[in-house]
Parts: C-alpha cells; sequence; structure tokens
C-alpha cells in the first residue's frame, strides 16, 4: 500500500509527550491537563481554553529512580510515568486530572500530587508554579447511582478546579462545544478505522494505532486537520494485490500505547483490525450523545461509565458481558482470533485474560493467544515466537474447517 | 479376722480414690502429652499426613467447565 | 556451689527461668525441633503459669473446642467438613500450636490476656465453619436446607456490619476468612495448594497473594456451597475485583458488588456509598423477602460501639503505661476478626475477661513485657505465615510491638440516633476496611504512621513490605525518604502475605537481626533464638 502522508509527521508527534502540536497548543496560551486513564473523560480537559494529554512515556526502558520510590514490582508504565516525570518530561502540564482507577497509576499520580502536609514532603516533581493534580472517584458500578456520583466528581474535581485555577469556561455551552471537536475526532478515527473491517483492509493495524494515539496526546483543534486529510486521503488508498497478512486478530487487554507491539504482531503474520486496550479506540471514540435538555455533564459521567468495558467494573452482569462483548467486536471485524495482552503486574488484566482465554475459545469458539508484556517490550523474541505459533495455530484451524 | 461392718462407707471411699487414682493418672498423662508436645507430634507425623494424602487423591471438578453464562443474572440497580 | 545451683534449679522450677542471657535465660530456641517447629518439650514457664498453661489454655481450649463443634453444627457436620475440605482438616486440627507459637515465653498476665483473644478467635472460626457445614448443599446431598436459605455469602472484606437489620434472620458467613486468612496464621502450608491452583489455569505469580489464594479456593472446588447469594466489593485492591470476577464463574451465584472507594476523605463520595449500602439492603430484601429492621441495627451497632470503646480503654493503656498485658500478635488478630466480622457475643465475653486482667495490671502497675527495650509500631499489612513474629522479636531483642495498622483502622463509633448519621457512619466504616485505608488507600493515610507513632509513645517502626502489594510498593521510597529525614529507626519485613515461599520466615529474623546489630548495636536477650530452621513449622 501507498505510504500514508502524516504517517511519519504523526510518529514523530509520537516520540514525546511535549510534541510540536502540543508546544504550539501552549504557545497559544493554552493550558495542558494531563490524565492516563480513559475513565477521566478527555472531552472535559478539551474545553476552550486547554487541552488534554493522554501521559505516555514513550522510549523509557529503564526507570531507575521510578524504581526507587515505586520498587521493581509495580507496572512498568507506572514506574515509567514517574521517571519521565522526575527528567522534567512532564514540566509542560498545568493539571493532572486523576482518577484511582488502578493501584499503579494512582500511586505516580500522588508523587506529582503536591500534597502540603506535614507527614509528608511535596516533591515537586512537575517543576510549574501553576501545577495542580487533582483526584475524582470513579465508581465501580454502571448503574443510576453511579452516574449521577461521578457528574458529581467531575463538576468538583474537574471543571471547578479548571475553573477556579485557569478561568477555563465550564458552561453548558463550552462543555457542549467541546463534545463537539471530540465528536468530529472520533467520527473521522472510526471512519479510518472501519477500512479494517474490509476482507483485505487498507489500513494496517500499526497505522491505526499511531493515528488514535496521536487523537489522544495532541492537541485536538491541532491534529483535527491532518486527521481530516487522513480521511480523505484513505478513500482512495489501494490494498496491496495480495494479501500480507495470514489471519486477523482483536487485540484486547491492558494499556498499550507502543505501536511497535502492533508492528510486532502484524510482522508475525497477524494483521491486528481491532484495539480493545487502553488507550485503543473501541470505547474511547465512541460518539457522545448529548440529548436537547439533557444535563452534558450527566450525559458525559454516564457516557464514559457505560462505553467502557474495564475489568475494573464490578457489577455482575457486566462481569460476564464484556467477555461477550469481545468475541462480538472479533465478528464485526471479521477477525480469526484474539490477543489477549496484559502487562506485567496489571492485576485487573491478569484475572481478566485467564477468564477470557477460556471462555472465547470454549465458549464463542475463538483461537485466543494469551500474553503478559512489558510497557515497553524489548523482549520481542519471545512474543515473536508466541505470535508465530498463534497464526501457524490459526491456520492449521482454518485448514481444518475448509476455509 | 473381723469383717467391716461399714460395708457401704468403705465402697464410697473406695470409689472416691479410684476416681481421684483414675483423674490423677489421666491428669498425669494429659500433662506428659501436653509437655512433650505429644499432641502436635502426632498431628504433623501422622495425622496431617494422612489428611493430606486424602485431599491429594481427591477426585475434584474441573472448575474450568463450569458454564459461563453472559445473560443469567440481571443488573441489580434498585434505584432506576 | 552446689547449693546455689540446687537453688537456682529450684527458683527456676518454681518461677521459670529468666528471659535474658545474663540472668542464665531460658533459651527458647532449644526446644524447638527442627525443621519442623515441634517442640522437644513445651516451655517450663514456673509452677503457677505452667499450670496456667496446661488447664487454662491448652486443655481448656480442646475441651471447649469439642464443645463448640458440638454446640454450632454438631460431630457429623464436622466430620463431614474436614473429610471434604482440606482447609479445615489440614490447618485447624493442630491449631494449639498456633496458641504455643503466639503465646511463646509469655508470662502471668500477658499470657493469659493474650490467651483469651485466641480463644475468641476459635470459637468465632468454628462457629463460622460449622455454619458453612450445616448448611453446605455438597455435605447434604445436594439439598438446600433452611440455613442455607438463611444464609448470605460475602467476601471477607465486606464488613459483617451491613447485615446487622436481619440479626437473626440472616446470618452473613464470610466466604475466605475461614477457608483462606485464618488458616494461614495457624497451618501455612495448606494455603500453598490454592495459590498454586489459580497460577496452574494461567494466572500470573505477581498478583497479590492473598486474592490469588482467595482464587485457588474456587479452583481447587474447596468452597462449600453454603448459601443463595453472594456480596461482593472491591477491597482492598486491583486484585481482589478481579478475585471476585472469577470467584463469580466459579460461584454462579446472584452476586451484589458494593463498592469501596479510596478517596473517602470526599463527602460526596460517602454521600455515593451510602446510597450504595441502601443498595445492597434492597438486594438483600429482593433475594431473602426479609424485610430490612431498623430496630436490629440499631441494637446491634450499640453492641458493636461496646466493644470499640472498650479498646479504646485497651489503647489508652497501651499508650501511656507499661501495663498492657496483650501481646502484639494477640492484639492484631483480635482486633482485625473483630471489627471485620461484626459484634458477636464472643466478643464481648472476651472483653469481660480481659478487662479484669487489665484493671488488675493497671491497679497493681504490673508490667507484663519487662524486657521490653524499644515500644514498636508495625505498619502496613503483616505477613499472615508469620504474624506471630513479633513473638519472637520480644522475646529475641526486646522489641514489644505496641500496636499496628490493623487495629487501628476503624478507630470510630457509629452513631445511632438518626437513619441518616447511622448510615453516614457506616458507609465510613465501610470505607476504613482493612488495607484499605492505610495501604492501598489515598498515600496521606499511609503517613497517619507518624501521628500514631505519637499517639501510643513508640520509638521504632517496624515496616511491612508486602512485595506483591502495588499501593505499598508505589510509595516504598517515600517512606524511605521520610524515615531517613526524621531519623526514625525503622525495619522493613518483606513478605507475600500468605505466601512462605516468597520470603521465609527464617529470612524474616536474620533481617531483624542484622539490623538490631548493624544498626542499633544492640545484643541479642534471648541468642538461641537468633538463628534456628523452622521451615516446615505449620
Amino acid at each position: 500500500m501507498k505510504d500514508l502522508k502524516h504517517l511519519i509527521y504523526f510518529e514523530n508527534l509520537l516520540q514525546e509527550a511535549n510534541n510540536d502540536l502540543v508546544k504550539q497548543a501552549k504557545a497559544d496560551g493554552k493550558r495542558a491537563v494531563g490524565y492516563t486513564c480513559y475513565f477521566m473523560p478527555e472531552v472535559l480537559l478539551d474545553l476552550p481554553g486547554c487541552f488534554s494529554v493522554r501521559l505516555r512515556a514513550p522510549r523509557c526502558t529503564s526507570p531507575d529512580i521510578a524504581t526507587y520510590y515505586m520498587s521493581g514490582r509495580v507496572c512498568h508504565y507506572a514506574r515509567s510515568l514517574l521517571e519521565r516525570a522526575l527528567e522534567g518530561g512532564f514540566n509542560f502540564l498545568d493539571a493532572e486530572m486523576a482518577t484511582e482507577t488502578c493501584t499503579a497509576t494512582c500511586r505516580f499520580q500522588e508523587h506529582l500530587q503536591q500534597k502540603h502536609l506535614d507527614s509528608v514532603d511535596d516533591m515537586r516533581i512537575i517543576d510549574n508554579d501553576d501545577f495542580f493534580c487533582e483526584f475524582s472517584d470513579v465508581p465501580f458500578k454502571n448503574n443510576e447511582i453511579a452516574y449521577e456520583h461521578y457528574a458529581e466528581q467531575l463538576r468538583a474535581h474537574v471543571l471547578k478546579p479548571l475553573n477556579e485555577h485557569f478561568g477555563i469556561d465550564v458552561s453548558d455551552e463550552a462543555i457542549l462545544k467541546a463534545v463537539e471537536q471530540q465528536n468530529e475526532v472520533s467520527r473521522l478515527i472510526n471512519e479510518i478505522g472501519d477500512y479494517r473491517k474490509l476482507d483485505n483492509p487498507t489500513i494496517t493495524g500499526y497505522e491505526f494505532h499511531v493515528i488514535q494515539l496521536v487523537s489522544l496526546a495532541c492537541p485536538k483543534y491541532l491534529i483535527l486537520h491532518y486527521l481530516r486529510e487522513t480521511a480523505e486521503e484513505m478513500k482512495t488508498r489501494e490494498p496491496d494485490q495480495k494479501k500480507d497478512f495470514r489471519c486477523k486478530v482483536v487485540l484486547a487487554g491492558s494499556e498499550n500505547d507502543d505501536p511497535d507491539f502492533t508492528k510486532l504482531i502484524e510482522s508475525c503474520g497477524a494483521r491486528v483490525v481491532c484495539d480493545r486496550y487502553c488507550y485503543g479506540a473501541v470505547e474511547s471514540r465512541q460518539i457522545i450523545d448529548i440529548k436537547e435538555g439533557e444535563d452534558p455533564v450527566y450525559a458525559i459521567a454516564k457516557h464514559y461509565l457505560t462505553t467502557s468495558n474495564c475489568p475494573r467494573f464490578m457489577p455482575q452482569d457486566e462481569m460476564r458481558a464484556r467477555k461477550k462483548r469481545i468475541a462480538e467486536l472479533a465478528k464485526e471485524y471479521h477477525a480469526d482470533g484474539v490477543i489477549i495482552a496484559s502487562n506485567k503486574f496489571c492485576e485487573y488484566w491478569s484475572y481478566e485474560r485467564v477468564i477470557d482465554t477460556v471462555i472465547l475459545n470454549r465458549d464463542f469458539g475463538l483461537p485466543v493467544c494469551s500474553i503478559e508484556k512489558e510497557y515497553i517490550n524489548s523482549a520481542s523474541g519471545q512474543l515473536r515466537t508466541r505470535f508465530q505459533a498463534f497464526v501457524e495455530s490459526v491456520e492449521i484451524k482454518q485448514i481444518q474447517e475448509g476455509k | 479376722m473381723k469383717k467391716c461392718k461399714c460395708t457401704c462407707g468403705c465402697k464410697v471411699k473406695k470409689l472416691i480414690f479410684k476416681v481421684l487414682g483414675i483423674a490423677l493418672v489421666a491428669n498425669a498423662a494429659l500433662f506428659a502429652v501436653f509437655f512433650f508436645d505429644l499432641d502436635g507430634k502426632l498431628l504433623f507425623n501422622v495425622v496431617e499426613p494422612f489428611l493430606k494424602k486424602h485431599y491429594d487423591d481427591m477426585d475434584r471438578k474441573d472448575t474450568l467447565k463450569t458454564p459461563y453464562s453472559m445473560d443469567k443474572f440481571p443488573k441489580y440497580d434498585y434505584n432506576s | 556451689m552446689a547449693k546455689k545451683s540446687v537453688t537456682k534449679a529450684l527458683k527456676d522450677f518454681w518461677y521459670g527461668k529468666p528471659h535474658t542471657a545474663e540472668e542464665g535465660g531460658r533459651r527458647i530456641g532449644e526446644l524447638y525441633e527442627q525443621p519442623n517447629g515441634l517442640f522437644k518439650h513445651r516451655e517450663w514457664r514456673g509452677v503457677k503459669d505452667t499450670m496456667y498453661y496446661f488447664y487454662m489454655i491448652w486443655l481448656y481450649n480442646y475441651i471447649f473446642m469439642v464443645k463448640d463443634v458440638m454446640v454450632m453444627g454438631g460431630l457429623v457436620n464436622f466430620a463431614k467438613g474436614v473429610w471434604r475440605y482440606r482447609w479445615v482438616g489440614q490447618t485447624y486440627l493442630p491449631v494449639l500450636h498456633w496458641f504455643d507459637r503466639g503465646l511463646e515465653g509469655m508470662r502471668g498476665e500477658a499470657m493469659k490476656a493474650s490467651a483469651w483473644h485466641y480463644r475468641a478467635m476459635v470459637s468465632s472460626t468454628i462457629r463460622q465453619f460449622q455454619r458453612m457445614f450445616a448448611s453446605d448443599t455438597r455435605l447434604h446431598g445436594g439439598k438446600q436446607n433452611d440455613k442455607y436459605k438463611h444464609n448470605i455469602a460475602h467476601n471477607e472484606t465486606v464488613w459483617g456490619g451491613v447485615f446487622y437489620p436481619w440479626d437473626g434472620e440472616i446470618t452473613g458467613v464470610p466466604l475466605e476468612m475461614i477457608p483462606y486468612f485464618v488458616t494461614c496464621h495457624v497451618n501455612s502450608h495448606t494455603v500453598l495448594n490454592y495459590i498454586d491452583a489459580v497460577q496452574s489455569i494461567g494466572l500470573p505469580g505477581d498478583p497479590c497473594p492473598m486474592c490469588q489464594a482467595e482464587s485457588g479456593i474456587f479452583v481447587l472446588d474447596d468452597v462449600p456451597d453454603y448459601a443463595p447469594a453472594v456480596v461482593t466489593c472491591n477491597e482492598a485492591c486491583d486484585a481482589s475485583v478481579s478475585t471476585s470476577t472469577l470467584q463469580d464463574w466459579f460461584f454462579d451465584k446472584p452476586l451484589f458488588s458494593l463498592p469501596m472507594p479510596m478517596l473517602f476523605d470526599d463527602p460526596l463520595v460517602k454521600k455515593y456509598v451510602m446510597r450504595e449500602i441502601e443498595e445492597l439492603w434492597k438486594f438483600v430484601e429482593d433475594q431473602y423477602g426479609i424485610p430490612f429492621s431498623w430496630e436490629k441495627l440499631v441494637k446491634k451497632l450499640e453492641q458493636q460501639n461496646e466493644l470499640q470503646r472498650f479498646e479504646w480503654e485497651k489503647w489508652d493503656v497501651a499508650a501511656h503505661s507499661d501495663y498492657y498485658p496483650v501481646n502484639g500478635v494477640a492484639q492484631a488478630l483480635y482486633r482485625i476478626y473483630q471489627t471485620q466480622y461484626g459484634d458477636w457475643e464472643i466478643w464481648h465475653v472476651t472483653d469481660k475477661k480481659v478487662r479484669k486482667i487489665l484493671e488488675k495490671c493497671v491497679s497493681k502497675k504490673i508490667n507484663s513485657f519487662p524486657q521490653t527495650r524499644h515500644r514498636v509500631i508495625a505498619w502496613s499489612c503483616a505477613p499472615l505465615y508469620y504474624s506471630n513474629w513479633c513473638t519472637w522479636a520480644y522475646n529475641c531483642w526486646g522489641l514489644n510491638v505496641i500496636i499496628n495498622m490493623d487495629s487501628l483502622m476503624f478507630d470510630m463509633t457509629i452513631r445511632t440516633d438518626s437513619y441518616e448519621n447511622a448510615l453516614e457512619d457506616m458507609a465510613q466504616y465501610h470505607m476504613w476496611a482493612p488495607m484499605r485505608r492505610m495501604a492501598v488507600g489515598g498515600m496521606h493515610h499511609m503517613f497517619e504512621l507518624w501521628d500514631y507513632m505519637k499517639r501510643f509513645n513508640c520509638d521504632m517502626v517496624a515496616m511491612y513490605d508486602q512485595l506483591q502489594c502495588k499501593g505499598v510498593q508505589g510509595l516504598h521510597g517515600l517512606f524511605e525518604d521520610e524515615f531517613r529525614k526524621r531519623n526514625i529507626n525503622a525495619f522493613w519485613i518483606p513478605h507475600a502475605l500468605p505466601d512462605s515461599r516468597t520470603v521465609s520466615r527464617a529470612e524474616i529474623r536474620r533481617l531483624i537481626n542484622d539490623y538490631m546489630t548493624t544498626v542499633m548495636h544492640e545484643e541479642p536477650l534471648d541468642p538461641s533464638l537468633l538463628d534456628f530452621d523452622d521451615s516446615m513449622t505449620w
């Protein structure tokens, strides 16, 4: 396939958290607001006057100082973020909108927080006088009480501080404007992503992963133009005559902001056609629908709690339904199998992976490759062997089924 | 020899001594069990290995075969 | 010379050998058979204390265990349960050895008061597993009897108090407290089967081993089927959430999730949890068809408050005098057991007995731990397989663990003057669950350590380092920084909660020994306890 016009530019944007577009937005006088988890509605951090940056620590392979603070027995992602912060890589942030949605990233964000307590010294990791870090409580359930509670949390711990610290307009009109912008990004990403449903997709999983990540890591008003052009370009993009993959897979699992991981899978012959993981598009790029007369904050809270498939959710029906959703995604994207990848030390996905591995195969007939990985995958040799073996097993299954 | 006339009292005395004797012996035996940790030794060397073998040999259900119905249970939401 | 030694022998016989090496000490370490930890003979504590231990602890507990079993479910159910479930048969038979390990070297009032705490835990344990067995469909040909229909199973970290409104009608029986949590203290071998079982289905070895064990019991099909519905929660951590997911698959029963937010200082959060507790109550009514009773709730809460008030009295004595007669392990285990389980008659009976001893110690100024060199506060989560490390630490080094994090979590009574107030306090209590507040909860709560250290007049910290607890590990460096900055004597105790294979007991002792010799430059009180092999101990 012909190279995408902006792919190299996008790749470059992903080399640093404080990338060119972030710098440009800061130069425009906008406030940079960091976050780590899907549950923190990025749309509220993209209100006029500020922009969201989903934090990443690309190329961080040796988080030594963070390991002193968090020990070596905590998720590599959280430690890498702390290391990057300690190196000064997040000094551009004006605020961090934190969630206690997993223990490791919670602790990372607590390190950023200026606590002003007698009991423990402030570390002033983010060297920015304006910086503050505020936590919101994200419910473990998606019922009516939870929607109301989360809406209240967002008002008290996101909108109010943004307004008080930076004078951000948090009116309903401003929120609706941000929703409109977010929905446009989502529509474009979905439009691009839908090409993965073709029999011979005209976009690779790697390319899509890069595009999705820039939409999370860059100011939306600056990246939109590039996304529009890419969506336009995709309309006429021709696939290679001969398929350069041997099977199609859904990639599900824990935090993954490393496009090279997707590239590694694809180099083994599996085309990643769906990204059901933290930082993926399946959830984050669903259209936010606010009905006429509906309170936009409530609608946003509800949207984020109903669209998430995170294994953090505890209601019984939800625990079970999310397995079925992966199977449905495999069907929708015509995938031949599922790769479930959990980050080492990620407790949610360690368990979820065990259950998915059994249930998706047993009850839905889907071949499953179950792996554990690091945040930055230096041990790619071992993973490559696993993926190659999986692709072969899928092919054998297809031959046996006469496909 | 002159026979004791108070047969009844003697029997009671004997019984008391017998009971006291048994209690004393039982007490001493129990104290020996306690002091020399004979209960611990029995449990560690005999009872636990026996039970462990029993549990190890037990037929157990393959729990991974437990059905996992997606729609079996409703949403417990009493506020909606 | 001979006369002197005869006199000493007589004195040792009558009073027991003295503690320290200088006084020709008792050398407790020489009593062990190695590596199984059995005793060549049990310790001679002097005539009075040995007889007390023999009659009032060893014999008394054996007799009352049998009595409890008979009264609370019967011998037949017990026998069936022992035959069916590894965790009861392999674990609870050597329970008197658990007493021995915790009460080793104790004399007089400390021995008595601590033993009463143990007795209460044993009784409560029997009550729970007998209730399980009496209701278990697996032991009764698949039949769901009346007891079954009036039980509710719940995660061990769901506070039993949320079921007070159905006192006498519905019995809350924690799912894991007896099959997992208590077993680790009594016989640390059993739990390894469960940890291995869950790893055998593909779970990595790094999630919290407590959660692994709690899942493993289900994987090994070793959970009684004793209730029609389940209540779970996300205490204490991510792995607990996921454990619930795995348990739900294998248990396959109606399950209600009671959330436990971490940011419990936020009044908005409390309001949310209040609503969720009410949701739970509706779930119980819905599942069992028995209405909520405010009167029962108030009655039980008031009884629980009584327990808390006595605990405060105990803390007061512990903090401000040398007369506190409860050792570190009894304090920690009894307190966590009692607060988590909720109000129960045995706690009141025990507290009454302990109060008598406490009052005697205070009025007669009895120092129950006369060899105390350092008053220690133990912080974070303790190693379950070596909860009696503090007994060893006192005997060997004079480190007297005055208080611990587990005891301090539920530092509150619950108002009963109105429904709103009661619910608000219940929400708070629920959120201050074990490990949540001071291990995985907001980090500033972890650093409440300094306040409590001051409050209890402690001069040293035993910092538990649960190697697989992401919440504690995530703050490791900040603690190091603060210890240095504040010039606090602190030693770390690395461990993996129930899994004795990760850090052995001997390794824990070695680390403390090293600290005491190289940093504190102190000599052991009893050198026989410095190094011994107890790798096979229960």
